[in-house]
């Protein structure tokens, strides 16, 4: 078993680049998405008179990552909004706006909302000001940048938004993003490992391996446990980078965080082992496993937060998709500061997919001859 | 030591061996001759203990292995079809791994990989990763792996496919070797009849599934016993002659080639002074007539009416 293991190791050595490809694309694909949120902002039209623009509240919209607010002529607004090209757009008045309705939409909600939130909070603003008692320019503007500085943290903020329903969801895009990229791309990294155990057996050193004295669950668990520690080693490297170099503390719950991904690797190992003993060739997984991938990573909420879906057929997929259980592990660490009781039902869940996934596999594994 | 009996393998409607009979005694090199798809290689897996056949049974030392393949395994060295190495690590370090799950290792690994690399001749090249290897190297390697444990028996399948005729030499001189030097029992299957004839003690010949011929080279070769193949030489042919050799009654075939006619007569027959007479009535000057010693290629033209290579 040593022996088996070391050759893998040593094959890694020699061809490190597959595992340090998914592991730089996890991190980039967070930085884009997550990082400026630019990517998947939407154009609203606006206009207004020109003051406005260069006011407190021109400066909030700017600053908003879901919407670009795009000033032009009113006749030019309303052209776009009664041609389709945009959802809604915005007038804006000194102290108060209207919304122009294309089509009615989530969207036309929301944004009505982010508007309706940078009038109140211009008008909390200024009753501050009022109270505190600051008359001229400049202290006002110190006193505005001291406030927005302690409310907002550097570069990954939390920001607050209510979709559709009236609840409240709490939603750090950033850590979201990076979460849902590490969880999708590791994927890749563990099937292709385990993958390997598929090419060994068609070349025959799998046949080599039987005629030994070496045990055919030796021959799996090493199989297994290599490809278990290289994806572990590839969202360790990940966290680390995001946590050392970028900075993001996860709620101060670093370590917690990545021991808690144990059973999410280890479901995946699992699922790998099932998808490997399913397909007939190597050809067959590589067309297979994007497919998988991408779409428990849609479905299990990589891409965007599971809160927005309402389709009921997505959220019973949702339910047997380990990446859902992986993420709301992560995310209830990280971001909503979960205690470990109330994380042990995706982990118990993780764990029990795993067992299954992996003892179907083997099973089928063992019942065909390749 | 070593029996198959009544062996039959199906996938589902394809007999891939039918109702084989084989033994193999100890320090003999036994050759399985037969053209792609004959069944040797499913006949070989199911010797091995790798692939369990739909009926019949092998037999080691008395015993059968279908249960316990244990005793097999242990003094089995295998050498598959396909190149069964890792090919991202150095001859050396698939010398390694195929040892380290053998149970050896330090000094005594040691000692073996060098021993084997030697006999391999890949000694200059152990450091060198399996990637960059010529398809003679790579070969050669692949039997190498499989002798690190000096295995009893080493079972060859088709180890010379697709090679350059040195490696091959290469190869054929290092089984003989082997047996030679080691006594070891080697299996060696091919469809090459050259090898077979070079190597084996004793043959069998497979086609389709069917064992279709065994025994020694010369017990096999007594099937074509009856018959001789005469190759008469001229610079050119003309067609009054070649006519007068299909019409001739005791001439069983006539293969005409560019410089070289083959016939296949009856052995009683003398035919040295029919074709003399007959080139010298079809105005042709002969350069020689000899007569062929049959070869197992002839047999197997003999049995199946098909030529061994595809
Ligand atoms: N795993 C398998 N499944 C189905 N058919 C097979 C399998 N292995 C071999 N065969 C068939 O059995 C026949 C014999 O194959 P094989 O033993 O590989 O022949 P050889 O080694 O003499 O070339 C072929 O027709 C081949 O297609
Ligand atoms: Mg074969």
């Amino acid at each position: 078993m040593i022996g088996i293991l070391l050759a893998k190791f040593k094959t890694f050595i020699r061809n490190p680049w597959t595992f340090f490809i998914f592991t730089g694309m996890s991190i980039v694909f967070a930085l884009m998405i997550g990082g400026t949120g630019g990517m998947s902002s939407i154009p609203v039209p606006v206009s207004s008179a020109d003051d406005i623009k260069e006011s407190a509240i021109g400066e909030a919209l700017e600053e908003n990552e879901v919407y670009t607010f795009n000033w032009m002529a009113e006749e030019e607004m309303k052209k776009r909004v009664s041609s389709g090209k945009a959802e809604a757009g915005v007038i804006l008045k000194e102290d108060s706006y209207e919304v122009i309705v294309g089509v009615a939409s989530s969207n036309v909600e929301m944004i009505e909302q982010t508007i309706q939130g940078v009038y109140v909070e211009k008008r909390q603003n200024e009753k501050l000001l009022e109270m505190m008692g600051a008359d001229t320019e400049s202290s006002q503007q110190e006193f505005l940048d001291n406030m927005e500085q302690s409310i907002e943290s550097p570069v990954f903020s939390i920001e607050a938004s209510s979709f559709r329903s009236a609840d409240a969801v709490v939603h750090d895009s950033a850590s979201h993003s990076l979460f849902g990229f590490t969880l999708f791309f590791v994927i890749y990294t563990i099937a292709y490992n385990v993958l390997s155990i598929l090419i060994e057996k068609k070349d025959g050193i799998w046949d080599r391996m039987i005629l030994s004295p070496v045990k055919k669950w030796e021959m799996y668990v090493s199989n297994l446990l290599y490809s278990f520690f290289e994806g572990y080693l590839q969202v360790i490297v990940i966290f680390l980078v995001f946590r050392y170099w970028f900075g993001i503390d996860f709620n101060g719950r670093f370590l917690e965080m990545l021991l808690l991904l144990f059973p999410y690797v280890f479901s995946i190992v699992a699922l790998s082992i099932f998808i490997t003993a399913c397909v007939k060739n190597t050809q067959q997984f590589n067309a297979v496993l994007p497919i998988i991938a991408v779409s428990m990573a849609m479905i299990g909420g990589a891409y965007w937060p599971l809160e927005i879906v309402s389709s009921e057929i997505l959220l019973a997929l949702a339910k047997i998709n380990p990446l859902t259980y992986g993420m709301e592990i992560l995310n209830g660490v990280a971001v909503y500061g979960y205690s470990l009781e109330e994380l042990l039902f995706p982990i118990s869940i993780l764990i029990l997919m795993g067992v299954v996934f992996m003892g179907i596999g083997i099973h089928l594994m063992e019942r065909r001859h390749v | 030591m070593l029996e198959l009996v009544d062996l039959t393998k199906r996938f589902k409607q394809n007999e891939a061996v039918k109702n084989l009979n084989m033994f193999i005694e100890k320090g003999e090199i036994v050759g399985l001759l037969g053209p792609n798809g004959a069944g040797k290689s499913t006949a070989i897996s199911m010797l091995s203990s790798l692939v369990e056949p739909t009926s019949g049974d092998v037999r080691y030392n008395n015993k059968s292995i279908l249960r316990n393949p244990g005793p097999i395994r242990e003094v089995l060295g295998m050498v598959p079809q396909e190149i069964a190495l890792y090919d991202d690590l150095s001859a050396l370090e698939n010398l390694q791994f195929f040892g380290r799950i053998y149970k050896l290792k330090g000094k005594e690994l040691q000692i073996k990989i060098a021993e084997v690399l030697e006999q391999i001749g890949l000694t200059d090249r152990k450091k060198d990763i399996v990637k960059t290897f010529s398809g003679g190297m790579k070969r050669r390697l692949n039997i190498g792996v499989a002798m690190l444990h000096d295995p009893e028996i080493i079972i060859m399948d088709e180890p010379t496919v697709g090679i350059d005729p040195q490696s091959r030499n290469y190869i054929l001189e290092t089984v003989k070797r082997l047996n030679e030097e080691k006594q070891m029992t080697v299996l060696y299957t091919s469809h090459y009849m050259e090898e077979v004839e070079f190597l084996c003690d004793r043959i069998y010949i497979m086609d389709q599934g069917n064992l279709i011929a065994s025994g020694t080279k010369e017990e096999i070769k007594q099937i074509l016993s009856s018959e001789h193949t005469i190759s008469i030489k001229a610079d050119r042919w003309n067609d009054r002659f070649i006519e007068k050799l299909k019409n001739n009654p005791t001439i069983h075939r006539v293969k005409v080639e560019d410089r070289e006619i083959t016939i296949v007569v009856p052995k009683e027959v003398n035919m040295f002074a029919t074709l003399a007479k007959m080139a010298e009535e079809a105005d042709l000057e002969l350069r020689s007539v000899d007569i062929n010693a049959p070869t197992l290629e002839d047999v197997f033209l003999h049995l199946t009416g098909r030529a061994l290579r595809d």
